[in-house]
């Protein structure tokens, strides 16, 4: 921004300023170039912004520092809680095959206590329908031996008109006198 | 590109704005000037995004902090600018035009250019030419056309007709004044701080200009900041239309 001071110079120092605008150089007019005051501002932005920004950064690093640290420790309680978690889950299922183990034990003895009050229960009808069927039969026996008695008294009663005279009668008599007679 | 033109005017201020050290690149007349301090501030935030990133703590310190900080500044910027939803993909583009337009805008209020010497014109920050500005702005049309297009397709024209047709012209000019006010409001205030501190300097040398060179610093953030959020603003726009889409 030195243009219109190399303006006002222009008249004077027209020649070495022509000389000057070839080609890249270095400008050493310390005022020309604003040195002193871009100093100071700098210096300025520096001493407040570092305390200002220093502070903002600062906060934000304790800030992200203590979420970290929060997360981790949230982390820690949640694996030991999984810990917790996982031996109780552990113990329930030992708990449930005990429980499982024990039942099927029950289950067998429960079986063969079934099957062995059936098997005497069988064996106990069996029994009765055996007794039941000796009964019947000895009383059907009972009941036939009577008839077949009746009937052949009823048969010897009808034959024995026909057949009984003096004579039978008394060969009759004699034989049993004479197996009275035998008898004794 | 443009030479800005010298105001005949002012004969002294032409001095100062119309000269500029020329590079011929095929039928282009670039300023050199502006690629010199460009590349030294692209060579800046690479370098502080390389140290940045080069030994990554997990708890942040030193340059990394600061960059995160940046970092976290920027997406703030875009996220209040194009909401939860949207500003993810965009915090680059914003975070980008910020970051270089502040050290930009800094660059020429810290940094003593004037100790080199050009052949022509003088190194200042790339920001007071208004080729650079221009590119910016124009850089942000692109995008807010790209974002409305991606979004909407061909949709995005009803945009134009959308309370009332009768507003159609109006809002044809606005995508040509956007731009347009983008880049002035931008080059008008880097250039006018820098022609009003040159003017104190030559007037008081020392110490006098310190006030306005302060104020100036605060300037130069401002307008990155209004710079970028307005970019932000732009693109949410295109987003998001004249408030149907809101509903969805």
């Amino acid at each position: 921004m030195s243009m219109l001071g190399t303006f006002v110079w222009l008249v004077a120092e027209a020649g070495a300023e022509a000389s000057e605008e070839g080609g890249f150089g270095i400008n050493p007019d310390i005022l020309e170039t604003n040195l002193v005051n871009l100093a100071i501002v700098a210096g300025l932005l520096f001493y407040f912004g570092r305390g200002f920004l220093g502070k903002i950064l600062s906060d934000r690093r304790s800030s992200i520092e203590a979420a970290i640290r929060e997360a981790e420790e949230r982390k820690q309680q949640a694996a030991a809680a999984l810990a917790d978690e996982q031996q109780k889950l552990a113990q329930a299922q030992q708990e449930a095959a005990r429980i499982r183990a024990s039942a099927d034990e029950r289950a067998v003895a429960t079986k063969a206590a079934i099957l062995e009050q059936a098997e005497r229960d069988i064996q106990r009808l069996r029994e009765s329908v055996t007794q039941d069927l000796d009964t019947e039969r000895s009383r059907a026996i009972a009941e036939l031996r009577q008839r077949i008695t009746t009937l052949a008294l009823q048969k010897a009663e009808a034959e024995l008109p026909s057949r009984l005279n003096d004579d039978v009668q008394r060969s009759i008599v004699d034989r049993s006198i004479s197996m009275l007679g035998g008898a004794s | 590109m443009l030479s800005f033109p010298a105001t005949p005017i002012l004969p002294l201020a032409s001095l100062e704005v119309g000269h500029h050290f020329y590079w011929q690149i095929g039928n282009l007349k670039v300023h050199g000037q502006v690629f010199l301090v460009s590349w030294f501030v692209i060579a800046l935030l690479v370098l502080a995004s390389v140290l940045a990133t080069r030994n990554i703590q997990r708890i942040p310190s030193g340059i990394q902090n600061l960059m995160e900080y940046a970092l976290d500044f920027v997406r703030e910027l875009a996220k209040n600018q194009l909401g939860e939803k949207e500003f993810r993909p965009w915090v680059p583009f914003i975070g980008t035009l910020f970051l270089f337009i502040f050290v930009s805008n800094w660059s020429g209020a810290l940094i003593p250019w004037k100790l080199i010497k050009l052949p022509e014109g003088e190194l200042a920050a790339p920001t007071n030419d208004i080729n650079t500005t221009v590119a910016l702005a124009l850089l942000v049309s692109l995008a807010y056309f790209y974002a409305g297009f991606r979004k909407k397709g061909l949709g995005y024209f009803a945009k134009y007709v959308q309370p009332t047709p009768v507003l159609l012209p109006i809002a044809i000019l606005e995508d040509f004044t956007k731009p347009l006010s983008l880049s002035f409001r931008l080059f008008g205030n880097i250039l006018a701080d820098e022609l009003v501190v040159a003017v104190l300097v030559l007037l008081v040398p020392l110490f006098v200009p310190l006030p306005v060179m302060l104020l100036g610093l605060f300037t130069s953030a401002i307008q990155a900041l209004v710079f970028a959020t307005l970019a932000g603003a732009y693109i949410h726009e295109a987003l998001e239309g004249h408030g149907e889409e809101e509903h969805h």
